[in-house]
């Protein structure tokens, strides 16, 4: 290792200050740190560190992010050649799928990363690490026939105005990766409308209604089994279809601790009572455990609403947090026929309002301690 | 009363010294005003002055009475200087034949001035401590409480029961002094580890005990405070460590002034771990020059979570009892932030090495990762036992909001409550560093 790190010091050289190649130092810094963990040591203060950073995190994401994205290549091309009638094999799914996903992953870490780069080095900062990860979920939460280009644009807009305007990652409000895709609903209606899905590439694209949208106009008989939605053999996004590898996504983020538990099991909860309760007063067919297994649900709220950044950051207001995401998600959804599917919109929604639980708990907070003094000072 | 701790965590380090002490005597003898926070020092003596035991060497601007004064009886060698002249260490040779101790005629104190003006002239005062800010208090003032920690859970720290075996008598004069200097109206808390060699330590009258159970941080004074007497605005404690009490019961009982001490030499870069028996400020390169294995080998005055990095005239800091060896690290790894990292230790089960439960790593000091801003929740909390919220607090500080740095209670925290926050932070913030400057920036307003 030591002839890598001695080129990479070597070359490392004509970055710093005063030397011509100092305007590229934060993409040399980020390659850098990429291929070999920084030598920084520890000088005052604790003088040893967890082995964790941010780059482990993300990486711990990503491979929980693995199962959803797998399975969804290959059901994208099991759609595809379910519908043509053509027996491709596993392989053949998988590559179908692989190819159609390959673009849509290029074009939004090219217009993505760019632009980090581009304002790390304006700010003389390395190189942050959460694009990493809502580069790898935009893809899965897009419809696949989605014109790269307006996926170039969304990422574009969601980095530069949900995230850099801001400062960059840890300082951003709203969970980019959703802003990207909450752009192209709004932008381009006609290519994500939420209750029509894309299923098959031909002369003109097959598609059909979601699940959701079959339900909200009371079309129960043409829905796909429950057992299918949460095996994940429906069409889809990329990642969100597979309830199982979600789940087993939700394991690695667990037994991590990268993600909090206590958002997940909010959410859940917060979307099955709503759910069931709707469904006890006659309004919407679909009961609350089945709700859970519909649309993105499921993926939202193992993936983005416990994007640690943009939710609350105090332990109890991570269950109101969650709980309302829950709710909203299923308000939306049942309420609001035109738009079935709502997990994006509550989250987005709850990101807003999470500075203000937080603002909240921190005054109960504040409020018990000086009880507690109080309560101290009467016992002494 | 038992207090049980659930939030920490004990960082095992190979290192841990024998229960054998060796003497250390050395020539050269370094103080250093840096070791009390926030003192301004006035320097008293100057190149070539000749000093006894108990002679001031500087003291502090803002109250002349607050006195350090040199702990052997030689030569002033040097009065090192650093930036804008400030002073950083005094430097002190000895006379071959000195004791190392001085005795004195003064008669049995019988109120609480007179023990204050014996411990100020004798230069003990400094061994008391006042929270919020760790600094030296002021005479005038009198605290609402008293704690003594009888234990340290930082990594590798000494066993203050055995420390101190044999000396409860000493132990037990130094409570009951410290109780007529502050009155019946302040009481005496007692920290102890259940489960621990206690003798000593409950031989002392007129005091509260209190047993702690669980991981580090239980023996900081600041957790014990928080769940014992926690300081709001307007409040101080005031702390002493038990080394530091017996010293004050020697000095009454035996009316000789000496600031002999025992301290634990660890770490796993350290030949033989053991304790050692010497006079504060002595010089330990010798010492540090037998004892080292390893090329690269950092020395700290303190454990691994709050020492000081040793450089030139090392010497253990004045409120210190431990002194560690750790390997540098620095190392670059190779795309290390993929591989599953069975050696490599972490409170997240990010790393396969938490699997396999594996229960020994070798640590050392790479920062092991880029500094970035807060990301991630729920951290810090893991490790952090007070009613307090951590990381609205770093940012408190941060944004310099007094108020909001009150509320949340800065007041009750000190810098070395943070440190495995500091430690397990993946941002890899600096969070004693930052908890200082907060606290500094309120303490000048």
């Amino acid at each position: 290792m030591s002839t890598l790190s001695k080129w990479s010091e070597k070359i490392g050289r004509s970055f710093e200050k005063g030397r011509p190649l100092h305007c590229l130092h934060s993409l040399f810094d980020a390659v850098d740190t990429f291929l070999l963990t920084p030598s920084e040591v520890t000088k005052e203060g604790s003088h040893i560190r967890d082995a964790v950073d941010m780059k482990r995190i993300m990486i711990t994401v990503m491979i929980a992010l693995m199962p959803a994205l797998l399975f969804g290549m290959w059901n994208l091309g099991y759609q595809h050649f379910l519908s043509t009638g053509v027996d491709a094999g596993f392989w053949g799914c998988f590559w179908y799928g692989f190819l159609k996903w390959l673009p849509l992953v290029i074009v939004t870490y090219i217009s993505g990363l760019s632009i980090e780069v581009a304002f790390a080095q304006w700010r003389g900062h390395q190189v942050e690490e959460g694009f990493f990860v809502t580069g790898f979920i935009i893809p899965l939460i897009m419809p696949p026939d989605v014109p790269l280009w307006i996926v170039a644009v969304a990422t574009a807009f969601s980095v530069v105005f949900a995230k850099e305007v801001f400062g960059g990652t840890g300082y951003n409000f709203l969970n980019p990766a959703l802003v990207a895709r909450a752009f192209v609903f709004f932008a381009y209606p006609s290519v994500i409308s939420g209750d029509s899905v894309w299923i098959a590439e031909s002369a003109d694209a097959v598609s059909g209604a979601t699940p959701l949208a079959l339900v909200m106009n009371g079309n129960m008989a043409q829905m796909p089994s429950f057992l299918d939605m949460f095996v994940g053999t429906i069409p889809g996004c990329i990642g969100e279809t597979s309830k199982i590898a979600i789940l087993l996504g939700a394991a690695v983020l667990l037994f991590t601790q990268v993600a909090s538990w206590r958002i997940m099991l909010s959410v859940l909860v917060g979307g099955f009572v709503t759910g069931s309760l709707f469904h006890t007063a006659g309004v919407c067919p679909v009961n609350g455990w089945q709700h859970l297994l519909m649309g993105g649900f499921l993926f939202g709220a193992v993936f983005m609403a416990t994007d640690p950044v943009t939710a609350t950051h105090t332990q109890s207001g991570k269950f109101i947090y969650g709980l309302l995401i829950g709710i909203l998600a299923i308000v939306i959804r049942v309420i609001n026929k035109g738009y079935p599917e709502g997990m994006m919109l509550a989250i987005l929604l709850m990101n807003i309002f999470a500075p203000l639980i937080d603002y909240c708990v921190v005054k109960v907070k504040v409020k018990k301690r000086k009880l507690n003094i109080s309560k101290h000072r009467i016992k002494l | 009363m038992e207090f049980r701790i659930r939030k920490g965590y004990d960082l095992r380090l190979d290192g841990e010294a024998r229960r054998e002490v060796r003497p250390l005597a050395t020539v050269r003898y370094c103080v250093a005003p840096s070791d009390f926070r926030w003192l301004t020092p006035k320097l008293l003596v100057q190149a070539g002055s000749a000093v006894e035991v108990g002679t001031p060497l500087f003291c502090s601007k803002a109250d002349e009475r607050v006195a350090v004064v040199s702990p052997v009886k030689g030569t002033v060698r040097e009065v090192v200087r650093g930036e804008r002249r400030s002073v950083e260490t005094i430097v002190i040779e000895a006379f071959p034949s000195d004791p190392f101790r001085k005795h004195l005629d003064f008669d049995e104190p019988t109120t609480s001035d007179e023990v204050a003006g014996l411990l100020l002239s004798n230069g003990l005062w400094p061994m008391l401590r006042q929270r919020p800010f760790s600094v030296v208090p002021s005479p005038d003032s009198r605290p609402k409480s008293l704690f003594v920690s009888c234990f340290d859970s930082a990594p590798l720290a000494p066993d203050y029961g055995f420390l101190l075996q044999g000396r409860e008598a000493e132990f037990r004069e130094g409570v009951r002094r410290l109780h007529q200097l502050l009155g019946e109206s302040c009481p005496i808390h007692l920290c102890m580890r259940s489960g621990a060699e206690n003798a000593c330590f409950e031989a002392a009258e007129n005091v509260g005990f209190h047993c702690f159970k669980g991981p580090h941080p239980a023996g900081n004074v600041g957790t014990q405070i928080h769940r014992i007497d926690p300081i709001d605005k307007g409040e101080t404690v005031w702390y002493i460590h038990a080394q530091d009490v017996a010293a004050i019961g020697r000095f009454f009982l035996t009316k000789t002034l000496s600031f002999e001490r025992t301290v634990a030499v660890t770490g796993p870069c350290t030949q033989a771990p053991c304790y050692y028996t010497m006079v504060y400020g002595a010089d330990i390169t010798p010492l540090l020059e037998k004892q080292t294995t390893g090329a690269e080998v950092r020395r700290i005055s303190g454990n691994i979570l709050t020492g000081k990095q040793l450089a030139a005239n090392p010497s253990v800091r004045f409120y210190d009892s431990q002194v560690t060896l750790l390997p540098e690290g620095g190392e670059r790894e190779f795309i290390g932030w993929l591989l599953p990292g069975f050696r490599k230790w972490s409170l997240s089960h990010t790393f396969t090495a938490w699997l396999f439960r594996r229960k020994t790593f070798s640590h050392n000091t790479s920062l092991q990762g880029g500094r970035r801003t807060f990301v991630m929740t729920d951290i810090y909390e893991k490790v952090f036992p007070f009613e307090i919220l951590p990381m609205q607090l770093l940012k408190a500080c941060l944004t310099e909001d007094f108020e909001q740095m009150e509320e949340l209670g800065i007041y009750e925290v000190d810098d070395e409550d943070f440190a495995l926050c500091e430690v397990v932070c993946p941002s890899k913030m600096e969070c004693q560093k930052i908890i200082r400057e907060g606290l500094y920036k309120l303490y000048k307003t």
